[in-house]
């Protein structure tokens, strides 16, 4: 920790998402009105009642910006979360195991870096229907074959390693290595990739919502919000601005503070960071 | 009995090179300086063969490239001069440098795959130094290159022009790389490390080469290596360093013959001597342990995916026993196949042919717990053999505890009590292997081996990692563990002083074969095949050099 | 040579029948069948079952999954991506022409940013720790960092809406000619290049970086060969080694990148398609796009193989 507060950019990324993160929790008590509730009428100007004004449906704009990290945050962070914690053990027990298993996955994973990723959520969204479970689990599955991919490979070297020979030498079982040889030497790898994932699930989960095939209305979100403010661009820059800023912020923030966390564990953010 | 050193060191009174009180510092991430060369002081006279020999992080690479007047990034001549022909390497700028390098001063570099530029084929690389070098046309780059690759005794040059680096020979690279050193025909040539990489026949033709290449030119040549036979071989002085200090320099012969320091007689002392009596090493008692014939291997069998690589077997026909209690050496160079032969024994790899019986009976690749229990391994690389994340201790206590189902008190109790017989304090079963020196580190390896309480014990090049005065005592300690719980040892290494010291018997292998097998003292002292010979030999040459008439027989 | 490009050019046929098989179980299998995906429940429980059955016929629905399967893997191989259940009209028409906008959207995109890329990387990978490349470095984590209908909405917000010298929406259709269409959308491909030109710097300069260190970089220089010569016929093809292999990673993201960019800027390419088709859960255009995408990107990724077979000698060994 004290490495990464020593890099003044790394700083500034934890500090951005230590900031987003206080919004949304503190979000129901700090935010003035319900974020659902048509209050007054439509395009109401910014002022002293309603700090960024009112959206085209008559909601307070400002108690919606606060409320509209939350659905997208706990998505991008389960999502994350599923991807390294799925993607490491599967990306271990292919090192450990090679063979036919490790042939099937990576042409899985391969499968994956061929689909854009939000064609891969369309189809799920097409098939499951459009909620929040549904998300968390296309684009966790997403996300975790990259993961699956970086940590087989750092898998394939610490399997080359003598502690890992002895321990198979003296018969060992396959989870035992996994668990207690190879995965402790991979945790640094799945912090950054944690922070990674946590960043692109969010970029995705916003471009979706953005598309209209992730979080689904009324749900106050920032990437529904600059949609549905896209039109009113013109005459109201707020409503569209202040979401987009958000978002920007706070991958901004991960992404710094990811970069921030390689670099002090000597691991490289660019070749992680790839799909 | 004037020597064949006295004779050679006239030379010196007209030096080419003059290295006076140089000083080179890395800054670390810290900020703080770090010398890794400390005011260094030699002369070089012209024609003049020097050796800068050291153990890795004695500042001998750094030294030679500044030779050239080179720092890596990060690193700074921090004071002192290096004149070479009347100029100061470390006051010229970066283009004065520039304009010199390859003219007067050149650099044969460490890694020859490494160092030549992949994607181009190798007459192209030397032809670009001779035209931007040389000032030579593209036509009589051409011809000059085939020319030089040719005196090189490289076969074929025209043909081997063409081709890529990857396609040549670990051999030919060398030479290849030589070519591009020597085109401009410099004052000054820098070699560094120039055999490491080669097996011990190619070795000598390169040092030959390397040989013919001195008388031929006027020049002086610096050879850093880590290698005293090397030093023996070819140089007529010798600069020993350590920390990034000279230690002791002078005459190959007076240094090697009458050592003055401490630390060059530990160097000198790992080299192999035969002449000296044999050290006590153990009998060989009574009953076969393990018994290995006709065993061959190849690599993965080819598959829908994977083709198999051509090429002869990794192992052919290998026939060995060994008995309950002995030692014995299997000595082979990379590529041997005698870490596959480690390795199948171990159990880590399955043999396509032949049969291996343990202790009477049959041993696959599928081992029963006693089995695996009863052969252990240590490895190489003494960082990589223990887990980073977890302290030593949890490594000595595991096999404690899956073996002898020790419960935790007893298993750290037993796990103390092997690192005091292994001369380690037991309060270092709490640390984490990095906080841990290179020899400690294998020392915790030896008893998590010995932990199992194993028959056998397959050592593979345990102390090639390891600095020369570290290594003796690593050694030791594991002979007398194993003369304590009379483990039977296989020990696998490229070094012949390993086997010398610790082996009763030796096995000799070569692509994949055993080549002769039979008691260490009668094969040392008159070896049968002339490749143990040729690997004897080059072993040798240190100690041989420290008798002034010998190198008056060879030199 | 020839051997590797069969090799390469089978593994990818391997991967796209995989994912046919994955996009049919998604959308076809595991939640019932296209009819239950392209109805909503409320719809499913006003029909009368008869109705429904019926429907189900005529669609083949009530044959055999494994039987489904198979004729929809058969129609694929004769470039039959079958029809859209409402309307019944052949879904290799709908998509033609806006696949064809879209993958000259992102041709264009890569061909310029490419060698943007790689000329700002160069620049970064020189003046390595000094400020340009902490500025560029900086640049490009920001560049990536936002988000695709962010930046394009910023572009618009500036040369659109405050100094308004581009349109900010496009006004051509579908079936223009490729020129008139790539003319009108001058925000849209600024938008996807900033984004290419963030992620392949960061990654070429890294790749550089790493080159400019190597064995071989270091004996030239101390042969005293001009720093030129070293940076272009040395490091740089070699460089561009990884540089490729992340082009070809890339390709699948910029598929994306584009499918927001085109709804940002009404742009008529398959973004737009996939959207309608996911909106009225048209099955079997959500399945011909991913497929039509997929293709793309995969052969996008062999020529990118075969762009590394060319620069590396050493990989041409199949």
């Amino acid at each position: 920790m004290t490495v990464l507060l020593r890099r003044p950019a790394a700083l500034l990324g934890l500090l951005l998402v230590a900031l987003h993160l206080a919004v949304a929790i503190a979000a129901p008590w700090i935010a003035p009105f319900a974020p659902t509730s048509l209050l007054d009428a439509p395009l109401e100007p910014p002022g002293a009642t309603y700090w960024l004004g009112t959206d085209d449906l008559g909601r307070d704009a400002f108690s919606r910006l606060l409320w509209g990290g939350r659905v997208a945050m706990l998505v991008a962070f389960a999502a994350g979360a599923v991807a390294v914690l799925g993607g490491a053990l599967l990306g271990l027990a292919a090192a450990y195991r090679r063979g036919s298993f490790d042939d099937v996955l990576m042409r899985l994973v391969e499968m994956k870096l061929a689909v854009p990723t939000i064609l891969f959520v369309a189809i799920f969204v097409t098939g499951f229907g459009q909620s929040v479970p549904v998300l968390i689990v296309a684009v966790g599955i997403i996300q975790m074959m990259g993961v699956v991919r970086t940590t087989r490979a750092a898998g394939i070297v610490l399997m080359e390693q003598g502690y890992v020979r002895a321990a198979q030498l003296n018969g060992e079982g396959g989870a035992t290595i996994i668990l207690r040889e190879l995965l402790p030497n991979v945790a640094d790898l799945m912090a950054v990739e944690f922070a990674l994932r946590a960043s692109s699930a969010l970029l995705l989960v916003s471009a979706l919502s953005f598309l209209g095939l992730g979080i689904s209305p009324p749900t106050p979100d920032w990437g529904l919000m600059v949609e549905d403010g896209m039109a009113l661009l013109e005459s109201e820059p707020a409503l569209v601005l202040a979401p987009a800023l958000c978002i920007a912020t706070l991958v901004l923030g991960i992404n710094l503070a990811a970069e921030g966390l390689s670099d002090a564990l000597g691991l490289d953010a660019a070749r992680g960071g790839g799909g | 009995m004037r020597s064949a050193w006295m004779r050679r060191e006239v030379g010196v009174a007209d030096p080419v090179l003059q290295v006076r009180d140089l000083s080179i510092a890395w800054r670390g991430a810290d900020g703080r300086a770090n010398r890794v060369v400390d005011g260094v002081s030699f002369d070089l006279a012209a024609g003049g063969t020097l050796g800068i020999a050291g153990e890795s992080g004695s500042g001998k690479s750094t030294l030679a490239r500044a030779l050239l007047g080179h720092c890596r990034a990060g690193s700074a001549i921090t004071g002192g001069s290096i004149r070479l022909d009347g100029d100061d390497l470390a006051a010229l700028s970066e283009p004065g440098l520039a304009r010199r390098r390859g003219r007067v001063m050149a650099m044969v570099p460490q890694n020859p795959l490494a160092s030549l530029t992949f994607h181009l084929r190798v007459g192209r690389q030397l032809e670009e130094v001779l035209r931007w070098r040389a000032g030579l046309s593209a036509d009589a780059a051409r011809l000059r290159a085939i020319e030089l690759f040719g005196q090189m005794g490289l076969p074929d040059p025209e043909r081997l022009a063409r081709r890529y680096p990857h396609q040549l020979s670990g051999g030919q690279r060398q030479r290849v790389v030589l070519a591009c050193a020597i085109a401009c025909d410099p004052l000054l040539l820098v070699l560094d490390e120039p055999t490491t990489a080669l097996d011990k026949t190619t070795e000598a033709q390169v040092l030959d080469l390397i040989r013919r290449l001195r008388t031929a030119r006027q020049g002086a040549m610096v050879i850093v290596t880590h290698d005293l036979n090397v030093v023996a071989d070819i140089c007529d002085r010798v600069l020993v360093m350590q920390h990034g200090r000279i230690v002791e320099q002078g005459p190959v012969g007076q240094v090697f013959a009458t050592p003055r320091e401490a630390y060059t007689r530990v160097l000198l002392g790992a080299a192999l001597r035969v002449e000296n009596a044999s050290r006590a090493r153990p009998a060989a008692p009574g009953l076969p342990l393990l018994e290995v014939t006709g065993l061959g291997f190849r690599y993965a069998r080819p598959s829908l995916l994977r083709r198999a690589p051509p090429g002869p077997p990794i192992l052919d026909d290998i026939g060995l026993t060994l008995a309950r209690g002995e030692v014995l050496g299997v000595i082979g160079e990379s590529g041997s196949g005698k870490t596959t032969l480690g390795g199948i024994v171990t159990g880590l790899l399955a043999a396509d042919r032949g049969r291996l019986a343990f202790d009477g009976t049959e041993l696959t690749a599928r081992r029963t717990r006693e089995q695996r229990r009863r052969i252990q391994m240590v490895f190489q690389d003494p960082l990589s053999s223990l887990n980073p994340r977890r302290r030593v201790g949890d490594a000595v206590m595991r096999p404690l505890r899956l073996f002898h189902g020790l419960d935790q008190r007893d298993a750290a109790r037993r796990a103390a009590r092997l690192f005091e017989e292994l001369g380690l304090e037991p309060a270092l079963l709490a640390r984490f292997p990095r906080q841990l020196s290179g020899g400690q580190q294998q020392r915790v390896a030896i008893a998590r081996a010995f932990a199992a309480e194993p028959d056998l014990l397959i050592c593979d090049e345990i102390t090639s990692a390891l600095d020369a005065s570290v290594q003796a005592q690593v050694l030791d300690h594991l002979a007398a563990m194993q003369r304590r719980q009379g483990t039977a040892m296989l020990l696998i290494t490229h070094d012949l002083s390993v086997v010398w010291r610790m082996a009763r018997r030796v096995a000799v292998m070569q692509g994949g074969r055993i080549l002769e097998t039979g008691e260490t003292e009668a094969i040392f002292r008159k070896p049968a095949n002339p490749y143990t010979a040729a690997l004897l030999g080059a072993a040798t040459r240190a100690a041989r050099a420290g008798q002034p008439e010998l190198v008056d027989a060879t030199g | 040579m020839i051997v590797l490009v069969l090799r390469r050019g089978a593994l990818s046929l391997v991967t796209l029948f995989l994912l046919a098989t994955f996009v049919f179980f998604a959308t076809e299998v595991l939640p019932g069948d296209a009819l239950d995906v392209s109805l909503s429940a409320d719809e499913m429980a006003m029909m009368p079952p008869e109705v429904l059955a019926r429907r189900r016929a005529e669609l083949g629905l009530d044959r055999p999954v494994l039987e489904r399967y198979l004729g929809f893997l058969g129609g694929l191989l004769n470039g039959d991506l079958g029809r859209t259940i409402i309307t019944r009209a052949p879904v290799a028409d709908i998509v033609a022409m806006p696949l064809r906008n879209s993958i000259a959207l992102a041709g264009v995109t890569l061909l310029l940013a490419l060698p943007v890329a790689l000329a700002i990387a160069m620049a970064a990978a020189q003046a390595k720790g000094r400020a340009l490349d902490n500025a560029v470095s900086g640049a490009a984590i920001i560049g990536y960092s936002i988000p695709e209908f962010v930046t394009g909405l910023l572009l618009i917000a500036v040369f659109a809406v405050w100094w308004p010298v581009f349109p900010a929406t496009i006004t051509a259709s579908t079936d223009d000619p490729l020129g008139v269409l790539l003319a009108a959308a001058p925000l849209a491909i600024a938008t996807t290049i900033i984004g290419s030109i963030a992620y392949l710097g960061r990654i070429l300069r890294v790749g550089l970086i790493e080159v400019m260190a190597a064995d071989f970089v270091e004996r030239l220089h101390l042969s005293g060969i001009p720093r030129w010569r070293i940076l272009w016929l040395h490091a740089l093809p070699a460089a561009m080694i990884p540089g490729l292999s992340a082009a070809a990673l890339y390709a699948a993201s910029l598929v994306s990148g584009v499918v927001v960019v085109e709804l940002v800027f009404a742009y008529p390419g398959i973004g737009a398609e996939l959207v309608r088709a996911v909106t009225r859960r048209e099955v079997h255009v959500v399945q011909a796009i991913a497929l039509a995408a997929a293709v793309c990107v995969v052969l996008f990724n062999l020529l990118a193989d075969l762009g590394i077979a060319a620069l590396d000698p050493r990989t041409r060994r199949a």
